[in-house]
């Protein structure tokens, strides 16, 4: 089913889609463009490259509630918190949503499946949304992301001359369309053409996983982290860091259970009692970060764990980011070493 | 389509508490009709009290204990002094089993020699029992145990009296220096294993306790001429969810909570060596 | 072409790579390019070597003084590149006792200011390929052609309200000093929100920080924040949790400003590091301001000998809080 609408009826199509879903898009908020639910007046910015934190947290909140709990005496009462809202994740870039099916392998496939991220996947329709004019830190390419495409999405949209135009590739997809039925006409377009430049900045990242298996102790993870600040920004802005920490927030008589994004650069992630700890300086917690994303997950799942959505390019305060540690790690091409 | 969330604690009822040493403290622990859930020995589970947060422990209880799980908790923070500060008859919330538990098929027909080390006896204590109530699965059993002090060893009675009373079985304790009243053996668990001079034929050795007991243990028992692959032992690292999601415990390309704790040293040789 | 002046970078790197040489310090923190022309980064430099990679531009936005707290564990003798602000933040280091003034070369280098790139590049409407810099505008090459603008218009927030370009403490200053600067709207967007009613502040507030992930980069980033423990991490008791309510977002806030109350050094670096771009600074320069008007003129780091007006006690401090 492919159809369209003008660009500049697009509010129409927000307000029918938020009537019967969370609608999801990325908004502008003060200086910054962050994926949120929309609201009457939303300043929708579906051409911001890229969003300043990515849309995970459609799927893995920054705060989660599960549980609400009752102490009285000494009984204790635990009531599972529900989410059952359904989801529209509008205008997800090509990247993003390959992040999000890296995560689906920890959450969903992986057993126990996560109740709380699979309930949400599912009930949620993704509409993704090719790219148009990517920013210089976009390296997407050399993951196999294609801009113009997100196999995975349920609608795949394109914004050509004054029109969006809307694919729908899957039943949730279907259902979309037709929900927003009067709104649209058909697509007059077949294929999407256009000519997307993102850099490669000189990777070459065959064969990186398995040769970094034995470079645990490589003395470029001596230097590579001094500039590191501990900050977590580069975890908490990136698409396939999953990391979480659980907490709990009332007083004695109820409250709640949560959980939150948590990240491996912080110092305490692994503190342990009696003062052990595990990763107890920078060096130890960088060298986590990127072995995490270029081998550790990689060895179980056959793929780096990065898009290429530069991200962390974009934000890390002091720009040592995943370019940085793959360069120091010789994933260069030769004529650029 | 209704999977459990993973992260949902269901009720249990703490039956009675009991001071084992100044820091630690034995809580047996009920569901709504006996065990909570079936777990097999090295397992663990989370226990938590509202609103203080969750924490992991071992069952020490073995499975064929059928009436409760038990835990030896020691007090270092937050979960664990609340516990110690809960009276009989409370409720708290409890999920597992978490981990893969002890290679207990695996290691059917063997010698075992268990090494443990303070509180580090908590797991080991789960196994053992195992192993008393299917004997005939096990050759001779041999339990080295030790802690800082007299009054600091877990489970003394049931260890010098019961343990002990097995057939075929020797029960080795120490403590770490020189203490009134103390008639048994002084000096590091490690430096006693080397004195014991145990062979390694037909044996395995599985052992648990602080890490840098661990290491030096490890080490005796290289000496004494045990391959990686007949040293077994468990890593201790932080937890948050118990379902290898939450990314706390990651060790290479493995979650502890899920793939461990238990580990052969065979297994922690091709892991990065951060714990 | 970012390069502001090669002439000025072999100054510093002469100077620097002799001590170098000669062991008087044995690691300089100083900047190399990144990815491209915009991104300056720390550099940790060891060896000659490692000096040619060395960079002094107009994006040396990086405070290094920071980096000291680790570096001195390690070396005995470290070389700082300081700017203004980085100077004042040694200064603030140095007051918090966590440096020793004798085991730290400070080089000075007069800074007229980092350029931020998104102003730049939302000036340049189309592609921008580079800048160049003569007297104090900034031409942009665009694909489409160049475009002159203010340079002064194209600053960073943290140095849009720099009082003092030239390093305030250094044992060797690199470059012709610049000399204190005019900020003829100081404390602008502070006057501004005081001029809102309560209430409208609150709700400004409470949007601005709504986006907060409470991870601390800002903190992080900060040359006052150097506690070796946070509050915010302590334990027991424990002060700060991790949901993301209102309350506690003010509830970090709040402090941390408190915190830096006559102490933070006005170098922008948390609102730099913040990933959702918090207007921290805005936050930071009232309390600033409310110092200066309360226990007069106090400008932190610029005097390492002349205390915060917080950390002493004068018996005519006014007790502004009990009067109201
Ligand atoms: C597989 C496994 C089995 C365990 N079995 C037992 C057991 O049988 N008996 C027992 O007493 N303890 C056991 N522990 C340790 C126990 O989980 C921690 O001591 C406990 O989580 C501390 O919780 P708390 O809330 O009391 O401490 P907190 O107040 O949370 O923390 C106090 C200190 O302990 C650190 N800490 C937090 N979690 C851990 C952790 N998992 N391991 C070590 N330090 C931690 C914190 O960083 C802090 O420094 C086990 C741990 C693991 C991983
Ligand atoms: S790599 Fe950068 S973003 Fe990540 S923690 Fe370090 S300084 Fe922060
Ligand atoms: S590592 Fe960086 S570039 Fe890769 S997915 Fe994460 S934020 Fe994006
Ligand atoms: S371990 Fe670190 S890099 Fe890996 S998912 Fe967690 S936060 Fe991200
Ligand atoms: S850096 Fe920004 S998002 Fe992070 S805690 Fe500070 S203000 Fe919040
Ligand atoms: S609070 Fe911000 S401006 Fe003030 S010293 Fe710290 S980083 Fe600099
Ligand atoms: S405790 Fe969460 S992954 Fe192991």
């Amino acid at each position: 089913m492919k159809k369209m609408i003008a660009a500049d009826e697009l509010a129409k199509l927000w307000i029918r889609l938020a009537e019967k879903s969370t609608l999801f898009l990325p908004v502008q908020d003060g200086p910054t463009v962050l994926y949120q639910p929309w609201k009457d007046g939303a300043q929708v910015e579906l051409e911001a490259f890229n969003s300043a934190i990515s849309p995970k947290d459609i799927f893995l909140p920054r705060e989660e509630t599960y549980l609400h709990y009752h102490c009285s005496g000494q009984s204790l009462e635990l009531a599972a918190v529900e989410d059952d809202r359904a989801v529209t994740a509008f205008g997800i870039h090509p990247c993003d949503l390959k992040a999000i099916e890296m995560l689906d392998r920890v959450f969903m496939e992986q057993e126990p499946a996560d109740s709380l991220y699979q309930k949400r996947r599912e009930k949620t329709t993704v509409v993704a949304l090719s790219c148009t004019k990517p920013d210089p830190f976009c390296f997407c390419g050399i993951f196999d992301v294609d801009p113009l495409d997100a196999p995975g999405a349920d609608v795949m949209a394109h914004l050509v001359d004054g029109y969006m135009h809307l694919e729908a590739r899957t039943e949730k997809g279907k259902a979309l369309l037709e929900e927003a039925g009067d709104l649209l006409e058909n697509s007059t377009i077949d294929k999407i053409e256009r000519e997307i430049k993102t850099t490669d900045f000189g990777l070459d990242i065959k064969g990186l996983p398995e040769d970094l298996k034995s470079r645990f102790d490589d003395p470029a993870w001596d230097e590579l982290y001094k500039s590191c600040l501990s900050c977590g920004v580069c975890t908490y802005v990136c698409p396939t860091c999953y990391c979480f920490d659980v907490e709990d927030y009332g007083h004695d008589a109820e409250g709640e259970r949560f959980r939150c994004w948590d990240s491996c650069m912080f110092g305490h992630f692994t503190q342990m009692a009696g003062g052990h700890n595990p990763r107890p300086s920078r060096k130890e917690r960088v060298r986590q970060r990127f072995m995490h994303k270029l081998q550790y997950y990689p060895e179980v799942y056959n793929e780096i764990a990065c898009v290429g959505c530069g991200r962390c390019l974009r934000s890390c305060p002091v720009n040592l980011d995943i370019v940085q540690a793959i360069k120091a790690l010789g994933g260069e091409k030769v004529e650029h070493r | 389509m209704s999977i459990a969330n993973p992260l949902m604690p269901q009720m249990a009822t703490i039956l009675d508490i009991t001071a084992e040493t100044p820091d630690v403290k034995t809580l047996r622990v009920s569901g709504k009709d006996g065990l909570p859930f079936e777990f097999m020995p090295g397992q663990c589970a989370m226990l938590s009290v509202l609103p203080v947060g969750e924490a992991i422990f071992s069952i020490t209880s073995s499975p064929t204990c059928r009436d409760c799980l038990e835990f030896s908790i020691k007090n270092v923070g937050k979960v664990s002094s609340y516990l110690h500060s809960l009276a009989p008859g409370q409720q708290i919330g409890i999920r597992g089993p978490y981990g893969n538990g002890f290679p207990v098929d695996q290691i059917k027909g063997k010698d075992l020699l268990f090494i443990g080390g303070g509180i580090g006896l908590a797991p080991l204590r789960s196994l053992i029992g195992y192993c008393f109530a299917n004997r005939d699965d096990y050759g001779q059993i041999d339990i080295v145990y030790g802690a800082r002090s007299p009054a600091d060893m877990i489970r003394k009675s049931e260890v010098k009296e019961t343990w002990a009373e097995q057939p075929n079985t020797n029960v080795h304790l120490t403590v770490d220096a020189e203490f009134p009243d103390w008639k048994g053996h002084i000096g590091f668990v490690p430096n006693y294993v080397t004195e014991l001079a145990f062979t390694p034929a037909n044996k395995v050795a599985i052992t648990c306790g602080p890490p840098i007991m661990i290491k030096f243990v490890l080490q005796a028992l290289d000496k004494l001429g045990f391959a990686p692959e007949q040293v077994i032992t468990t890593l201790e690292m932080r937890m948050k969810c118990g379902v290898g999601k939450c990314g706390r415990c990651n060790l290479g390309s493995v979650y502890v909570c899920k793939d461990g704790p238990v580990f052969s040293l065979a297994e922690l040789n091709e892991l990065p060596g951060e714990y | 072409m970012a390069e502001r002046n090669l002439e000025q970078l072999e100054k510093i790197r002469e100077a620097v790579s002799q001590d170098l040489l000669s062991g008087r310090i044995e690691l300089l923190l100083g900047w190399e390019k990144g990815h491209y022309w915009w991104q300056s980064r720390p550099l940790f430099a060891s060896s000659e070597g490692d000096l040619a990679r060395l960079t002094w531009d107009s994006f040396c936005a990086v405070n290094l003084s920071r980096y000291l707290l680790d570096e001195l564990k390690d070396h005995q003798k470290v070389g700082v590149l300081v700017k203004g602000c980085d100077s004042r933040a040694f200064n603030r280091l140095l007051q918090d006792n966590m440096v020793q003034r004798d085991r730290v070369i400070l080089y000075g280098l007069p800074c007229p200011g980092i350029l931020d790139y998104n102003l730049l590049a939302a000036e340049a409407g189309s592609k921008l390929k580079g800048i160049t810099e003569e007297n104090g505008q900034v031409i942009l090459k665009t694909e489409d052609g160049e475009i002159e603008v203010n340079r002064d218009e194209m600053l960073m927030v943290k140095c849009s309200e720099c009082l003092y370009p030239d390093p305030v403490v250094y044992d060797q200053m690199l470059l012709e000093p610049l000399g204190q600067k005019e900020v003829p709207e100081r404390f602008k967007a502070v006057n501004e929100l005081e001029a809102l009613s309560s209430e409208e502040r609150f709700a400004y507030w409470e949007k601005e920080l709504s986006r907060c992930l409470r991870c601390y980069a800002c903190r992080q980033a900060c040359p006052y924040c150097s506690c070796r423990e946070c509050f915010v991490e302590q334990e027991n008791p424990r002060w700060q949790g991790r949901a993301y309510q209102p309350s506690e977002n003010f509830l970090f806030h709040l402090v941390r400003a408190y915190h830096g109350a006559g102490r933070c050094i006005d170098c922008g670096e948390c609102q730099r590091a913040c990933p959702v771009n918090i207007p921290l600074q805005e936050l930071n320069r009232k309390l600033i301001k409310d110092i200066n008007e309360l226990y007069g003129d106090y400008e932190a780091g610029v005097d390492a000998e002349k205390e915060p007006p917080l950390l002493t006690y004068r018996p005519d401090d006014p007790a502004a809080f009990s009067e109201k």
